[in-house]
């Protein structure tokens, strides 16, 4: 009786009746409950945990030395930074202040009129204030563009070589002796054993690894003025030392991917050596904690006697944004977090990261012995190999090349494994020259 | 005053129980499919500046062999979809099907509920499964052949795809065999009476009853995988960790669009390859529909 009465008062029954009401309450909800924005002067955003982890310490001190700001520091994943970056960009809505970019990424920023680029160029504070110089150079290199630079550089990375120190002693194998890539692919050849032992950590289908050997040639995908270089005889050259190293019968490098797999890898003795960055190292030591005082570290080796036994491997910038209102303020913050000797020698001893600041490096924190690596200073074997960085020139087009190479890397060591050194020179020199290509038609097709 | 109210809210109350639905499909769905048509003709960098190209986009997809190389994956995928799965779904539902068959219904939710996790979980599973020396399938290898295997089953780009097709398998062979259950349920069972008194064997009465009366179902199911097939992008994105894996091995095209869209900002070369793949999935849907008779019966 009750519900005739009912739909009769309301034509289409209770159902909607409850929709409008639900919909009612919940934006009377909303309405009086607003989702609390931000009371923050200044945004930073970065990808790293372990860069955000010493920034929020630091923030009581820059806020105490500029009283009325208030810094927010907010960890975003690293593939949001890429797309939430360029949506706000793209929207002119909810762009940080302040955001750190990865090296690869970085380049596909710069992309469009220079106008457009959401990025302030950071030249002019650099040379007034005189860091430009103080500053190690190739780290600039992945961040300018068009004669701007639009980011600070975080880190070195330099690359030496981490390695299983028990096991080269086990299987007598004595590190002074290797100087360069020969001396250690013999060795290698020796101590492999496939499917069960390799002496290094070497991937055969992307590009991460293989660029290491190509920086350390001097070679690269773009050179200083952005033309493509990656199919230069540089490129093949070291295109034919690596497939070798990653497939066919005499390959001495596996890989097995995610840090996990990673940590099993090293710890049974899969691995004997691999790749280490200033950053990775850290990462092993926190990963594989077992390892502790089983390993340590070598320059890598050079590709020729008496040449250069570092390359690199990833890199941050930080950017300050066209929408912040305050750049000079933001300029502060880039400062406070980047320049400050004190805080960078302590932020070292948590990340092991060099700071690009050459004058940082004169702390004491970096002559420290570690236990973990076998009681080596650390921080002054990557110090000592900083100046000799190579540098990573970018363009907006570094992700296609990347993709490409990683393409010609996959294509050759899949035909190095069916057909050997047979017809490999010449079918390496093609895929470079048809990625290359691939690579020149888009930038041929880019208007800006 | 209260009739006043009770008419107006009868002519009008209709049209505002729509409008949410009318103004979110205006705005989400045909504003955006009528913005990237005109997208295509421009090289973008973002929304922000834009160049007009004209059917340049268009010309430059022709001729690029990423894209070449993404249509070829995405055909081998959808291929196989077709091919492989769905006659698989099909002997799935014959054999549930069958009252021979003890505990039916639970193979049944055990064979559909793959389905019910969802792609992106999916292919994090099998991107688990598939880890070279310490991954499940390698070391089932191992212990099947007695010497360690460190095949890199989503490193090597000739075992891409079958690891994607495999994955796939798993996930939507029950999903489809439902579809041919239901289909096979509302097979007249007097046919099967009639055909046994002709003489009829299994195979024949599958030919002649069985298939007919689950036509219009399989082509809904056909016409659907190869949809879906196109449309691939969660499953190999994850697997091959947000790349394409080795040598564009697991490009799809739904990826390089993405790609093109979203990493390198290209929001023009992006709305061409939509469309492209647009065109491509009505003309094929079209085709196996006339192939298959629907429209002939319908008439």
């Amino acid at each position: 009786m009750k519900n005739r009465l009912f739909s009769v008062e309301l034509p289409f029954g209770k159902a909607p009746a409850l929709l409008v009401l639900v919909t009612a309450l919940t934006g009377l909800y909303l309405f009086f409950h607003p989702v609390e924005t931000s009371q923050a002067t200044l945004r930073l955003w970065t990808f790293a945990s372990n860069h955000a982890v010493p920034y929020q310490k630091a923030i009581p001190s820059f806020e105490t030395a500029h009283p009325g700001t208030q810094l927010e520091v907010q960890l975003v994943h690293g593939d949001a930074v890429n797309s939430r970056l360029r949506a706000a960009f793209w929207a002119d809505l909810d762009v940080p202040d302040l955001v750190e970019v990865e090296i690869s990424r970085a380049g596909s920023f710069f992309r469009g009129p220079a106008e457009d680029v959401g990025f302030i160029d950071l030249m002019p504070i650099l040379k007034r204030t005189g860091y430009y110089d103080r500053i190690v150079q190739t780290r600039f290199a992945p961040y300018r563009n068009r004669g701007r630079i639009y980011g600070l550089p975080h880190d070195v990375h330099p690359v030496v070589l981490a390695y299983r120190r028990d096991l080269f002693e086990e299987l007598g194998i004595d590190v002074r002796q290797i100087r360069t890539w020969d001396d250690f692919v013999r060795i290698g050849r020796e101590v492999s054993v496939p499917g069960e032992r390799y002496m290094i950590e070497l991937s055969d289908n992307n590009a991460g690894h293989f660029e290491m050997f190509l920086f350390q040639r001097d070679g690269g995908y773009f050179d200083a003025e952005g033309a493509l270089i990656m199919d230069n005889e540089v490129a093949l050259e070291t295109l034919l030392f690596f497939i070798p190293l990653v497939a066919g019968s005499e390959r001495i490098g596996s890989d097995l991917g995610s840090s996990r797999l990673f940590t099993q890898a090293v710890e049974s003795g899969y691995f004997l050596s691999f790749i280490c960055p200033d950053w990775r190292s850290k990462g092993t030591e926190t990963d594989i904690p077992r390892m502790g005082g089983k390993m340590a570290l070598m320059p890598l080796p050079a590709v020729r006697a008496g040449g250069r036994r570092t390359s690199t491997w990833g890199g941050t910038m930080l950017g300050i944004t066209k929408s912040c209102p305050d750049p000079e303020l933001a300029w502060q913050v880039a400062e406070h977090m980047y320049f400050n000797k004190a805080e960078l020698a302590e932020r070292f001893r948590e990340t092991n990261i060099l700071p690009p600041l050459k004058d940082a490096w004169e702390h004491p924190a970096f002559d420290e012995p570690r236990a973990y690596w076998s009681g080596q200073k650390l921080g002054r074997i990557y110090a000592d190999l900083a100046d000799d960085v190579p540098p990573q020139y970018a363009s907006p087009f570094i992700e296609t090349a990347k993709s490409k190479m990683a393409g010609v890397i996959s294509s050759c060591a899949a035909y190095y494994r069916e057909n050997g050194r047979e017809g490999f020179e010449e079918f390496a020199r093609a895929r470079l020259l048809a990625a290359a290509e691939e690579v020149r038609r888009y930038i041929q097709r880019n208007p800006y | 005053m209260n009739a006043l109210f009770f008419r107006l809210q009868h002519r009008y109350a209709p049209y505002l129980f729509v409008a949410p639905f009318v103004i979110l499909f205006l705005t989400f769905t045909l504003y955006p499919i009528a913005k990237s048509l005109s997208l295509s003709f421009y090289i973008t960098n973002g929304p922000k500046s834009q160049v007009f190209v004209g059917w340049d986009n268009f010309r430059f997809l022709w001729g690029d062999p990423a894209f070449h190389r993404a249509v070829w994956n995405t055909c081998t995928y959808a291929l196989t979809s077709v091919f492989l799965q769905l006659p698989l779904s099909l002997g799935l539902a014959l054999l549930l099907n069958s009252r021979l068959v003890k505990g039916r219904n639970f193979f049944r939710f055990g064979f559909f509920s793959p389905h019910l996790v969802g792609q992106v979980f999916v292919a994090v599973l099998f991107s688990v499964v598939f880890i070279p020396k310490f991954g499940l399938l390698n070391r089932v290898l191992h212990a099947l052949v007695g010497t360690a295997i460190d095949t890199k089953w989503l490193g090597n780009p000739e075992l891409v795809m079958p690891a994607l097709v495999l994955t796939s398998l798993w996930m939507y062979v029950g999903f489809n065999m439902i579809y041919f259950l239901a289909a096979l349920q509302s097979v007249d069972r007097e046919l099967y009476e009639a055909a046994q008194v002709d003489g009829a064997g299994a195979f024949k009465q599958f030919v002649h009853v069985t298939l007919p009366g689950i036509r219009s179902v399989a082509v809904f199911v056909t016409v659907l995988s190869t949809i879906g097939s196109f449309q691939l992008f969660e499953l190999p994105y994850v697997m091959l960790s947000n790349t394409a894996g080795p040598d564009n091995s697991g490009l799809t095209v739904v990826m390089y669009l993405f790609q093109n869209g979203f990493i390198a900002g290209d929001l023009g070369y992006a709305s061409a390859i939509g469309w492209t793949l647009t065109m491509g999935v009505l003309v094929i849907s079209l085709a196996q529909m006339r192939l298959t008779g629907t429209w002939k019966r319908e008439d």
